[in-house]
């Protein structure tokens, strides 16, 4: 019996057309007709989907319109209650954190299901975004174990976990912050282990960079085959 | 729709001059506008009114001394905004700040980058500096949107650096019938160069790019995406939800909207439902439920009485 997995990607604002594109891309590549993609722009769509990703985009933006109608509660109860798989890039990461530092003022509405608290907007402006090489260990099923390359966007990185024994750290950007400019770096928080940039709770997962921005499906493929793995839930 | 952008903007589009060498790569610039897509860009002229948009859901905010409503009224010559209105709103909201520079004005763009403002708008909504050149705008670490009127100026400007478009359409009316006179044209010129490239390859490309005064090589790439190979947004004129949303049907990635929502009744009301209608602007049920109650919008000039010189879109080329 084949039975579908919906895939949706929250098509609120952002880039998820770039993460639908990778998507089918992968879909292709694992050679399997287990997926269905839809955008998801209401409750009802949401609940036909076993899987979620929320791409990069302004979080503000993202939340103050799923806020707009039943969405935004509905996303809480997706992640939290239900515990469906989401993946959530850049913004999405925000969206998915229990705490953020430097929102706006007045504080801004999360979805939450991952126990750490993120630094928005970690390295700076737009003139600090960069590119950078990173080793994803869990990649090393596939057969590709190159570094990934990572496009950091005025990107927030998760400056504490707040569950150590829920949370798993997946990958860490090392001496960033050391790097950069005096008085350039809205950083609270340095170390010498580097910065936290991508991270797992159970089947809720967060990066701060944006793997839509390049032409490279391995994190898709590998998050794709985990959801075939767990049945979907 | 042709709101698939897919990888097309990953790379730098070939024409791109590399003598300076920018910190920032192509990809990081065109990067934060394919994350801008689907959002709305609002004019701001003070902190108060930054915050507004940011508790709206705007996705960025361009910060100004003068909406174009009131530069097409007060006349004289526009220029960049005085640094401390930019600083100011960069403390005030968390959502990226871009600022305008004057057609051609390096100077004005070199301050901007000192400012540290996340995108520079070259705009014909201020008054021209250089009228021979556009910026050189690939030596910047900082981004820049560029106006156009149709696939030639879009894609002379993306030669020269521009990592996002948008139309010029006629800022400071409130008559969005330039804009979609713009992306109209884009499209059926893009339409045009697929059509070219698949009857006859690249030798009927380069008839085309001699005929638009463009880069035959970026043309080719733009035939392929069947669409431009950066993202682009609606500008100049948008009023409405019901406009916005027009914008987004025709093919727009996002919208800004200048003077039609600080000029209006009640901004903070209108700023969300256009917010909304970009997100849901294939769904008339929202559209109809956002466009209710707004108050008034702003009081609009209708483009067919503009003298020529008075339409700003005529600046650039």
């Amino acid at each position: 019996m084949t039975v579908t997995i919906t895939v949706g990607v929250l098509a609120l604002q952002g880039g998820f057309h770039e993460h639908l594109t990778l998507l089918r891309r992968a879909v292709s590549q694992l050679a399997t007709t287990k997926f269905e993609l839809v955008e998801v722009r209401t409750s009802q769509q949401l609940a036909q989907c076993d899987a979620l990703i929320i791409p990069g985009g302004e979080s503000t933006t993202m939340s103050l319109v799923a806020g707009q109608t039943d969405l935004l509660e509905k996303l809480r109860d997706f992640v939290k209650v239900q515990k469906k798989p989401t993946w959530g890039t850049c913004a999405g990461l925000i969206m998915l954190s229990n705490a953020a530092n430097s929102t706006k003022v007045g504080g801004q509405e999360l979805i939450g299901g991952l126990s750490v608290r993120v630094h928005r907007n970690h390295f700076g402006r737009q003139i600090e975004s960069f590119e950078a090489n990173l080793d994803l260990p869990f990649l090393s099923e596939t057969t590709d174990r190159s570094p990934f390359h990572a496009v950091f966007i005025r990107a927030p990185v998760v400056e504490e976990v707040l569950a150590p024994q829920a949370v798993q750290v997946l990958a860490k950007l090392p001496g960033r912050v050391d790097r950069m400019k005096t008085g350039v770096s809205q950083a609270t928080t340095k170390g010498d282990s580097g910065d936290i940039v991508a991270v797992r709770e159970g089947n809720v997962l967060g990066m701060s960079f944006h793997p839509e921005l390049t032409a490279d499906a391995r994190i898709h493929v590998w998050w794709l085959s985990e959801l075939l793995k767990g049945g979907a839930s | 729709m042709t709101n698939d952008i897919s990888t097309g903007a990953a790379s730098a589009p070939a024409t791109t001059t590399t003598d300076a060498k920018p910190t920032s790569t192509f990809a990081l610039k065109a990067g934060l506008a394919q994350m801008l897509k689907g959002g709305v860009i609002m004019d701001v002229i003070n902190p108060e009114q930054a915050r507004i948009a940011e508790d709206a859901g705007a996705c960025a905010v361009m910060a100004l001394e003068r909406v174009p409503a009131d530069i097409r009224a007060q006349g004289g010559v526009a220029r960049m905004s005085d640094p401390n209105i930019i600083k100011d709103i960069q403390a005030a909201v968390t959502i990226p700040v871009m600022a305008k520079a004057r057609i051609g004005h390096d100077v004005e763009c070199q301050i901007l980058e000192a400012l540290g403002v996340d995108y520079i708008d070259e705009s014909e909504v201020l008054t021209p500096a250089d009228d021979e050149s556009h910026v050189e705008k690939s030596v910047f670490s900082v981004p820049f949107v560029c106006g156009c009127r149709d696939l030639g100026e879009a894609l002379r400007r993306i030669a020269e650096g521009a990592a996002m478009i948008r139309t010029k359409g006629e800022a400071g009316t409130g008559d969005v019938v330039e804009a979609v006179r713009h992306i109209k044209t884009v499209n059926r010129q893009i339409a045009q160069a697929k059509a070219a490239l698949a009857e006859g390859g690249v030798v009927r490309v380069r008839e085309l790019a001699r005929k638009l005064e463009v880069d035959a090589e970026l043309l080719r790439q733009t035939a392929e995406l069947g669409r431009l190979p950066v993202v682009n947004f609606a500008a100049g004129g948008v009023a409405t939800p019901a406009d916005a949303a027009f914008m987004m049907q025709l093919g727009c990635d996002g919208v800004f909207v200048g003077s039609g929502i600080f000029k209006s009744g009640d901004p903070a009301k209108r700023a969300k439902a256009i917010v909304q209608a970009v997100t849901h602007y294939k769904d008339a049920k929202v559209l109809a439920e956002c466009s209710t109650g707004l108050g008034e919008a702003m009081v609009g000039i209708n483009c067919d009485g503009l003298r020529g010189e008075e339409k700003l879109a005529r600046r650039g080329w």
